[in-house]
């Protein structure tokens, strides 16, 4: 029983003390607004078709269907095309700053604004990886992804310094920014945009009033005990989205294993040579045809396809089997994605499979990418620690505004 | 179904392993404290660290002060345990004054305090506060395990309780969480499914003819072909309205439903943008009408097996459609 409370106690001070995976979580923040970044710039020159007011699933056509369903589309709240191609800026513009932790916890909820808008405008036009990012773009805004690896950090770092020198950095965009999107969200609300499923609606409510209390409860000198809480707070929910992150990328493993054990051509070794052979996935016939060219190769890796996504999801329980796993299946994402002609859901996949990552490997790759960038100053994972902890409250006499990013600070 | 139950408990897995290898950052300030996991322990922490800074800050009646508090409760009871080890926490963040809030204005309070690193954790919190935190985490968990378990049995096949809850799942799931996974499965696609359209041309002499048969999946086809980076526009613009025409028609093409319009109207809008871009009605034609047939091809059996299947295609013609009076000159796309 006493072990019991202990492990009780101590799970607990995990989950509420600290944000776990700081590395993992910027890693699939990363992975993810980059996959949505090179799509939409990729599919810059067809983006009319895919999503604009006159394509072939018009504006009045996703208007009708979306009346049955409710999906969140800000895109059906006017017709016109000098919104679309707002929309679509503003899309493209929202996934590059949050690749780049910029106001992380706002850009991930303009992220996810811009993924669910042009994915309910034309839900015809999506696969599985467009799924993907859909379902990661909600779960993101719910983790303090920018710990590690953006800009938000390092103006954390930068803050932290000031303060040591006795500077008192004053945030002014962080406010700013909160007031105009509470501006825009206020103009849409009243305009009733925000009819239909409430999930969406309240969800951009409750961050944007959660930022104003953080901001609120940062300022306040006194014990901080309002600030802690949030603090601790925010670490919950981050920890919390980040199992239901796993846990969906086990359950997508999960299905797609034993859906598959259940079909003839996965049982009897040929499933995999006819993806290789259809119009609308063989990119590289020649390519496809010498993959299939010995049918015990096809039956090899039609078995070890299940086999290792059914596995997948026991295998988190020993680490060094689950590296084994997911080398693998990163490495057949990335397979898949040439030979089956499907960059973009490879990508999504890969970036969802980052999150299983070990700390050790991200660091290194971090420094990696730091020295390849050549700059002198070392940058977060390299051989520093990651801190970008700001100050829960600083000495109540000292500064009044201990919050240093304003209204978004980096942890919100 | 037994395995997708193992499935899902196997989630909890990655969480603690994740827990267990990423401790939380730590101050860069302070490298040599590889920050703990574990919950910076005020019992143990306070006495290491607090005198020197923290003068006000009584520890010894903090830590059971604040155990009776309901959910965090345990844990500033537990860290003696954890505590010991001189790794735990970012140090001087023991509370200053940690007993509750007594001076939430006035500053002056713990003014003595160098800017340590700050207090944060549930053991930073008074009781009024832990029980918010308590509260939080009990409405987290239960949410997490509701949302796990409404995609649970979403994407698993239909089963005893998905039947019996089938509305409660789908207004969970619709529309943001709606997911499809059977990737490849049950079995991979054997067909070739080509649509082909042809159009009634409309010439300026007043006179009507009859294109050919354009294989609209074919071009994708080919545009596919050498493509690293395909577009949507190519790989699941035409491929998936065909889907939706077939998934909401009967056998005879009848639609069915508000979706069979959607879809009918979707597909006649894709084939008369595709015949547009193709100049199917010259220079002068408008096409008044199309119809759209598919044409549906077994892949033929790899050279190493036995397998006989046929390779007869197999059609499926539908009506000849009306173009609206827009759709007859482009304009979409």
């Amino acid at each position: 029983m006493n072990r019991f409370s202990l492990a009780l106690s101590r799970g607990i001070a995990r989950v509420t003390d600290s944000p776990l995976g700081p590395y993992q979580t910027a890693v699939i923040r990363i992975g993810f607004s980059l996959t949505w970044l090179l799509f939409l710039l990729r599919e810059f020159p067809h983006r009319q078709e895919l999503y604009g007011p006159d394509g072939p699933w018009s504006w009045q056509l996703a208007e009708q269907l979306v009346a049955t369903n409710d999906a969140f589309t800000v895109l059906l709240w006017s017709d016109s095309q000098v919104w679309f191609e707002a929309v679509y800026a503003l899309a493209v513009l929202w996934s590059l700053l949050l690749l780049l932790g910029w106001r992380t916890r706002t850009m991930s909820v303009l992220f996810m604004v811009g993924v669910l808008t042009l994915q309910n405008r034309s839900v015809f036009m999506g696969d599985g990886g467009d799924n993907v990012l859909h379902l990661m773009a909600i779960y993101l805004v719910f983790t303090r992804c920018g710990q590690v690896w953006s800009l938000d950090a390092r103006r954390a770092r930068r803050a932290a310094r000031a303060r040591a020198r006795g500077d008192r950095p004053r945030d002014r965009v962080g406010p700013a920014l909160w007031g105009v999107l509470g501006f825009a969200l206020l103009l849409a609300t009243l305009a009733g945009r925000t009819e239909g499923d409430r999930f969406i609606p309240v969800l951009l409510w409750a961050v944007w009033s959660a930022q104003a209390l953080w901001w609120l409860a940062g300022r306040r000198a006194g014990s901080g005990q309002p600030r802690i809480l949030l603090d601790v707070v925010a670490n919950i929910v981050h920890n919390g989205a980040l199992l239901v992150i796993m846990a969906e990328a086990c359950l997508i493993y999960a299905t797609a294993g034993w859906y598959k054990v259940q079909g003839s051509r996965w049982q009897d070794g040929t499933a995999v040579y006819y993806p290789l052979h259809l119009e609308y996935f063989s990119p590289w016939p020649a390519l496809a045809d010498l993959m299939s060219a010995s049918g015990t190769m096809v039956m090899l890796v039609t078995y070890v396809t299940v086999a290792v996504q059914v596995a997948f999801p026991f295998t988190l329980f020993n680490r060094r089997v689950k590296n084994v796993l997911l080398s693998f299946m990163i490495l057949e994402h990335a397979v898949i994605a040439v030979v089956l002609g499907l960059p973009f859901f490879s990508l999504a996949m890969i970036a969802a499979d980052a999150v299983f990552l070990p700390t050790s490997f991200l660091r290194r790759l971090g420094g990696l990418t730091a020295r390849v960038r050549g700059g002198p100053r070392p940058r977060r994972g390299g051989t520093s620690l990651p801190g970008p902890r700001p100050p829960a409250d600083s000495p109540a006499g000292r500064a009044p505004d201990p919050v240093p990013g304003g209204v978004p600070a980096p942890r919100t | 179904m037994n395995a997708y139950d193992k499935g899902s408990d196997a989630r909890r897995g990655p969480a603690g392993e994740g827990a267990g290898r990423d401790p939380r950052p730590a101050v860069p300030a302070t490298p040599a404290h590889r920050p703990a996991p574990d919950a910076p322990p005020p019992a143990s922490d306070t006495p290491a660290s607090a005198p020197d800074d923290e003068p006000d800050g009584p520890p010894a009646p903090h830590s059971p002060g604040t155990v009776p508090g309901p959910g965090p409760g345990p844990d500033p009871a537990a860290d003696p345990e954890t505590g010991p080890d001189p790794e735990t926490g970012p140090d001087p963040e023991t509370d200053p004054d940690p007993k509750t809030d007594p001076d939430p204005e006035t500053g002056p309070g713990p003014v003595t305090a160098p800017p340590a690193e700050p207090r944060t954790g549930v053991a930073a919190l008074s009781l009024r506060y832990q029980i918010g935190a308590a509260l939080a985490l009990a409405v987290v968990a239960v949410g997490i395990c509701v949302h796990l378990g409404m995609t649970f049995l979403h994407v698993a096949p239909a089963n005893t309780v998905s039947k019996q809850h089938r509305e409660t799942i789908e207004n969970w799931i619709y529309p943001e969480f709606e997911q499809n996974w059977k990737l490849f499965a049950p079995n991979p696609l054997q067909q070739n499914v080509s649509v082909q359209v042809r159009a009634e041309i409309r010439t300026a002499d007043g006179a009507s003819r009859t294109t050919g048969w354009y294989d609209l999946s074919a071009r994708d086809g080919r545009a596919i072909d050498g493509n690293p980076l395909p577009s949507h526009t190519q790989q699941n613009e035409l491929r998936r309205a065909w889907d939706f025409f077939v998934s909401t028609h009967d056998d005879d093409n009848r639609p069915v439903g508000l979706r069979g319009a959607l879809s009918e109207a979707y597909l006649r809008r894709i084939t008369a943008m595709r015949l547009d871009r193709a100049d199917a009605a010259g220079a002068d034609g408008a096409v008044e009408r199309v119809q759209v047939r598919s044409r549906t091809t077994n892949i033929p059996p790899p050279d190493w097996s036995e397998e006989k299947i046929s390779d007869k295609p197999v059609y499926r013609v539908l009506p000849w459609w009306t173009l609206p009076e827009d759709e007859t000159r482009g304009g979409i796309g």
